[in-house]
């Protein structure tokens, strides 16, 4: 499925939704606690796995039972969480009862099927926004389960944020390591360091997901110049065209990129500059689902350059580059 | 609160409305249909009697769940009520307003039906992937049916012999007295979230998450494919004769036949709406061609297929209709919208 961005103005009647994954043992309900009981006066729903191996000290808590599902569009990458499109419509029951939505996920959840939940529900898209995913990383094992484990390249892949936790259970060689790697999989989302969970909320919360300008910002340039990656691997491919974009043409080209090598494009996200338009678009996208709407004008003086990050496997950087290209205005 | 609407249609000479806090999530009518309940958002059940039906002060609020109501249906006594909750509870509502948890799950109590008949009485509630059956008095379980996953609507044929449960893959079709414990399994892949069984007992049809309806000819497991929807089908409703089937999910009443050959090949009517807005819920009267309709800005209105006649029952209310439903006599009806606004109006009155 690749439905064409959808122009939206009700961003702010949106609950955001923040979703929690990463390795068994990472730390996601140390950082979960420490979320809920930091002093931010907001509420939160949370929505755990049974599994969880602590307890959430808070005071509307939601057992989730990770039903995934397939959707009937005919692709077969288009999975998407039955159980949190009910308890997602469960909860908007009470709306009046919490700021924002938690959804933590089992260790060794792929995320893909959660933020695909959030692009293909029409009722969760018309009340929900998710903020972020922000994956929790611990340092001291990572490497090693990034060798054993599939579901945790997907996690990072997936990241909008990373949370690296037990930095102090490493040394800064280590910790190097560590961050190299988790750049050359997920180039875009920035990492945070922490301990026992002690981050930041406006590092985790309020992203405001698509509010991409901040990230892209801060891509690091190493990207233009990327290593050679096994082809296998998750990688990130960045791109940037000073030319104004064609709307019509980007959507036919980015839909039928999609369509077409969306199993292995997990992640696609961009700030957009279209011809004629003076609002900012920012375009995203889980595998095939993808979505975008205007957020505000370019700031006076701002080079209006149209920068587009893929997240995948196989991907072929010249490729890539000569379609986003076409789509410059002739 | 105490927002105030001023409502026009039927419901200004027949009926009154009060605006209550939370989502209404259900509403129905008592088996003697002197009662009516709506249950909330907020857990709460408001209960209107008929005899002071237009005095909407006088409605009643039960405290009855922890978290979202989510389910009402009339007892199998002549009076009260039974209703399922997030809170993973099945409770009764009794005529004197005492509540009795009849069972507690740890899951939530999504949907609750009741079938009465002069020789047999059920209760069937549906939690998570199980659905219970229990006796007439709710305390006892007569059987637990397993599903493959989360059960997402239930349904008694008009027998009260099969209880049919729709879910990820298809639907299941269980045998209310049989010793065997295996369903009919009914297949088709894709998440359905709801259903609806023909009076005669002809067809199954489930609603899907793709935004359309599948349906099963039950004499020979035949597949109908009825689509065309711009949204998800979240309230189906048969005539009482069988003919049609109402649906919501399009700014139309989607109404298919269920005569003639169809639903098979021939196209659905569609019966007037309310100015572009998506209809939201459907019901048939239980005896007459008549079905109401709800829409997604508050318009509840009585539409009569043959003629296309229009009645309105209530103009100018708030927010989405999300609960609509006639008493067994077919001679009040319930609505709610998701702002909170209950509205009942009795048909038979002078």
């Amino acid at each position: 499925m690749s439905d064409a961005p959808l122009p939206s103005d009700t961003q702010d009647a949106l609950v955001p939704v923040t979703v929690l994954t990463g390795f068994l043992g990472a730390g996601k309900t140390t950082l979960l606690n420490h979320i809920l009981t930091a002093e931010h006066g907001r509420k939160y729903a949370v929505v755990i796995n049974e599994y969880g191996e602590l307890g959430v000290d808070n005071d509307l808590v939601v057992d989730a039972d990770e039903e995934v599902f397939e959707m009937n569009n005919g692709c077969i990458c288009c999975t998407v969480r039955g159980d949190l499109i009910r308890i997602l419509g469960g909860l908007m029951k009470r709306r009046g009862k919490f700021d924002g939505i938690i959804i933590e996920t089992t260790g060794l959840a792929d995320p893909a099927p959660v933020a695909q939940t959030f692009f293909a529900d029409e009722d969760v898209r018309a009340k929900t926004r998710l903020d972020a995913v922000v994956t929790v990383v611990d340092a001291l094992n990572i490497l090693q389960t990034l060798k054993e484990s599939p579901e945790a390249h997907q996690q990072i892949a997936f990241a909008d944020v990373m949370i690296l936790n037990k930095t102090d259970l490493v040394d800064d060689a280590q910790l190097k390591q560590v961050e190299d790697t988790l750049r050359s999989i997920n180039a875009i989302a920035p990492i945070h360091r922490a301990q026992k969970g002690n981050v930041k909320l406006t590092d985790v919360m309020d992203r405001g997901g698509f509010d991409l300008q901040r990230v892209l910002e801060h891509m690091p340039d190493f990207l233009e110049n990327p290593e050679h990656h096994h082809e296998e691997d998750l990688s990130s491919v960045s791109l940037t065209v000073k030319t104004p974009l064609d709307a019509g043409k980007f959507q036919m080209w980015i839909g039928a990129l999609l369509q077409e090598k969306g199993a292995d494009i997990l992640r696609t996200k961009g700030i957009l500059n279209f011809e004629g338009q003076p609002d900012r678009f920012a375009f995203q996208a889980v595998h095939m689902m993808a979505d975008g709407n205007n957020i505000g004008p370019w700031k006076e003086g701002e080079p209006r350059d149209s920068r587009l990050v893929f997240i995948g496997r196989n991907l072929n950087r010249p490729q890539l580059r000569r379609g986003l290209e076409s789509c410059a205005v002739a | 609160m105490s927002e105030t609407l001023t409502l026009r249609g039927l419901i200004e000479k027949r009926g009154a409305s009060r605006v209550v806090e939370g989502h209404i999530t259900s509403c129905a009518a008592s088996r003697d249909h002197q009662r009516f309940a709506f249950t909330t958002g907020e857990g709460d059940v408001i209960v209107a009697h008929r005899s002071d039906l237009t005095d909407a002060a006088s409605w009643a609020t039960y405290a009855v769940h922890d978290g979202p109501a989510l389910s009402v249906t009339p007892d199998t006594d002549p009076h009260g009520f039974l209703t399922g909750g997030d809170d993973g509870r099945l409770c009764r509502l009794d005529m004197h307003g005492e509540i009795e948890e009849l069972g507690k799950s740890r899951r939530w109590v999504e949907h609750v039906l009741s079938y009465v008949d002069n020789k047999t009485s059920y209760i069937a509630a549906a939690m998570g992937k199980q659905v219970e059956l229990r006796d007439a008095t709710g305390r006892t379980v007569l059987k637990t049916f397993e599903h493959p996953s989360s059960v997402s609507g239930i349904t008694f044929d008009a027998k009260g012999k099969r209880l049919a449960a729709s879910h990820y893959n298809g639907a299941s079709l269980w045998y209310t007295q049989s010793k065997s414990d295996n369903p009919r399994l009914l297949e088709w892949k894709g998440s359905h979230i709801g259903i609806a069984m023909h009076p005669q007992g002809e067809a199954l049809v489930t609603a899907m998450q793709d935004n359309d309806l599948h349906g099963w000819r039950l004499s020979d497991g035949h597949n109908i494919r009825m689509s065309g929807y711009p949204t998800k089908v979240r309230s189906m409703s048969f005539s009482a004769n069988g003919k049609w089937l109402a649906t919501s999910g399009a700014d139309v009443v989607v109404m298919w036949p269920f005569f003639g050959g169809g639903p098979m090949g021939k196209p659905p009517a569609e019966l007037p709406g309310a100015g572009g807005a998506l209809c939201t819920r459907v019901a048939f009267h239980p005896e007459q061609e008549v079905v109401a309709a709800g829409f997604a800005d508050g318009t509840v209105l009585m539409i009569e297929p043959a003629t296309e006649r229009v009645l309105p029952v209530s103009l100018g209310g708030n927010g989405p209709i999300s609960a609509l439903a006639y008493s067994a006599d077919g001679c009040m009806l319930g609505f709610g919208t998701e702002e909170g606004l209950i509205g009942l109006v009795d048909l038979a009155a002078a």
